[in-house]
């Protein structure tokens, strides 16, 4: 079933498209990962699709519904965004900041709920986080603040999880401990789409990986199809090539250099 | 560390709710005619309907009722409002260094103050405050109209429209200042310094009702306040109306700082001290933060201007000169101890 769907996006920033008729569809329960250049054009397809962006050509629907119907807040349950720069005042509690996540809920002045506070233990737990629910963010490594981030985003509930370069500045082991919270959400039958700009991480995490190239998904499908395709090579320039490692159920990549640019 | 978190705040909350009290009484009492503490409770209660002891003299009755209370409760409004003010307006702005100076409050109350004096309407009942007040509403409203002249405006050329418009305001109070009579400038430094000397409860009444009503409604929005403070994009994805909330809670906050500027003149740091002083120990959400920085300022001003008309005999000091004398070291030490840490 089609969650959420984007078709032929056209979105302007100045005088220039960064999407020129960008389409891709994000199944309920999957992992896509969205790779793509520098300015190809992937946060401002992640954002139109979240509804934060308003695009000048083409619509988004989500459940068939195209977005600007949708409330602001009816979206802000069923769509939860969270980026790499996402952060907070360095005095907040994790948990008060977690707890923000139910904003789209409650609204302004109701007041939290005991289904509320179960929401935001259980983004805790799953976040693997609990252990810090009362620590100032200040105090919190990049790895722990981008955990904190996807659990606000879990607080959500939401049915659609978009993440923009999750892991981007994260050491390798809070990479895995962030992959691994992704997957668990979305076996827990949360879409997930994230931008990731690590295309081996990206290939070992993803059912299904969409090339974003010059504001149009040029190729999409399974990680290891996309990556040996020839979209891929002409879009980052470079060759890439698949190795098979017996005790590994993915492939790894090489990168070579190409000496001119296209 | 919750455990501490929480009982942090609630001890915070149970000093400054016995310590205003406390506050406001001695700064009753004190004095150039002192009044015993137990008399000026007494005669509050009385007035409460709660006893019937008269227990004052008719001429220190007169005192404490027409001269202190109206003066000591305006000191407690003001402070309140302006760090409550300084509270919301650091979340805002996400900075630590924001208060009620960003919304060019302070410099169009100033040049309000300023004409009214050149006029002559500090003569008239409540002239100085209202042309000061007029003054800053007329200053935020420029900031409100010049930021959105190009579009909504971000964060950032929201602060900087209103450094413009305040720097635009200092320069006209400067030519009208040097070109006023010498009798009038007198008059007119008196206030830039800031004071509470001579207000009654004509100003009392009037600050009360801005200033308790603009800090309820910024108490109300202290949720979006919060989820404004994860930035903008993060709000925006959480369904808060940025711009429309950035803006209600900005005119909100005008709606308190403009008629506590009016009424006192300039009360410098107040709007920093209260909530920076505060924060690591109520935490930063704005539904504790608000209420104590409210309760904090309140009692910084009222002790400061216990100190403006008690230090010297024959003068009442300038108030302003009073809280930037404390505040400005308390920053740089603040500053010095956080540069330590990190």
């Amino acid at each position: 079933m089609i969650l959420l769907e984007a078709r032929d996006l056209v979105v302007d920033r100045g005088r220039s498209h960064v999407l020129r008729g960008a389409s891709l569809a994000l199944h309920a329960g999957e992992a896509l990962a969205l790779v793509g250049p520098n300015a190809a054009g992937k946060s401002t397809l992640l954002r139109t699709m979240a509804g934060l962006l308003r695009a000048s050509a083409g619509t988004v629907r989500l459940k068939e519904r195209i977005l600007s119907a949708w409330e602001r807040d009816a979206l802000a349950r069923a769509v939860a965004l969270v980026s790499a720069e996402d952060e907070g005042p360095a005095t907040l509690h994790v948990a008060d900041r977690v707890a923000l996540g139910r904003y789209p809920h409650r609204g302004p002045f109701r007041p939290l709920t005991a289904h509320d506070h179960e929401a935001v233990d259980r983004a805790l737990a799953q976040a693997g986080i609990e252990h810090l629910a009362a620590r100032p963010l200040g105090t919190l490594s990049a790895g722990e603040r981008q955990l904190a981030a996807v659990a606000r985003g879990l607080a959500q509930e939401p049915e659609v999880l978009l993440l923009d370069e999750p892991a981007a500045h994260l050491d390798v082991g809070h990479q895995l401990a962030l992959f691994a919270v992704l997957d668990d959400v979305r076996r827990r039958g949360v879409a997930v789409l994230a931008v990731v700009h690590d295309l081996q991480r990206a290939g070992a995490w993803a059912e299904r990986m969409a090339l974003l190239f010059g504001g149009r998904v040029i190729d999409e499908g399974a990680p290891a199809a996309v990556l040996a395709g020839p979209g891929a090579a002409e879009a980052f320039g470079v060759a890439i090539r698949a190795h098979r490692v017996a005790e590994l159920d993915h492939p790894l990549y090489s990168f070579t250099g190409r000496s001119a640019r296209p | 560390m919750k455990a501490t978190g929480v009982s942090a705040r609630r001890r915070t909350f149970a000093i400054l709710l016995l310590a205003l009290p406390a506050g406001l009484i001695v700064a009753t009492s004190v004095g150039s005619v002192a009044l015993p503490v137990a008399s000026v409770l007494a005669s509050v209660l009385s007035h409460l309907g709660l006893t019937v002891s008269p227990s004052l003299p008719p001429a220190a009755e007169a005192i404490l009722w027409s001269v202190r209370l109206p003066r000591v409760l305006l000191a407690a409004l003001v402070g309140g409002g302006l760090g409550l003010v300084g509270a919301a307006l650091q979340s805002l702005f996400r900075n630590p260094m924001a208060d009620s100076g960003l919304l060019g409050v302070g410099p169009g109350a100033a040049l309000g103050a300023v004409i009214a004096v050149q006029v002559g309407l500090q003569n008239v009942l409540l002239g100085l405050p209202l042309a000061a007040f007029a003054g800053a509403l007329a200053a935020v409203f420029a900031v409100y109209a010049l930021a959105h002249a190009g579009g909504r405006p971000s964060l950032q050329g929201l602060l900087l429209t209103g450094i413009a418009v305040s720097a635009l305001a200092a320069a006209a109070t400067s030519v009208l200042l040097v070109s006023a009579e010498e009798y009038r400038v007198r008059t007119i430094l008196f206030w830039l310094s800031g004071s509470l000397e001579g207000r009654g409860w004509e100003h009392t009444r009037l600050g009360a009702a801005f200033i308790l009503a603009g800090s309820g409604a910024l108490l109300l929005v202290a949720r979006p306040l919060d989820v404004l403070s994860l930035g903008d994009e993060e709000a925006s994805s959480l369904s808060l109306p940025v711009h429309r909330t950035r803006m209600a809670i900005f005119c909100l906050a005008s709606l308190v700082a403009g008629p506590a500027t009016a009424l006192a003149g300039s009360v410098p740091f107040v709007g920093l001290v209260a909530p920076h002083a505060l924060r690591p120990l109520v935490g930063p959400l704005a539904r504790h933060l608000l209420p104590a920085s409210f309760l904090g300022g309140a009692l910084l001003v009222v002790l400061a201007d216990l100190a403006a008309r008690s230090l010297n005999a024959r003068i009442d000091l300038p108030l302003g000169s009073l809280t930037a004398f404390f505040g400005a070291p308390y920053f740089l030490i603040a500053l010095r101890a956080s540069e330590g840490r990190s």
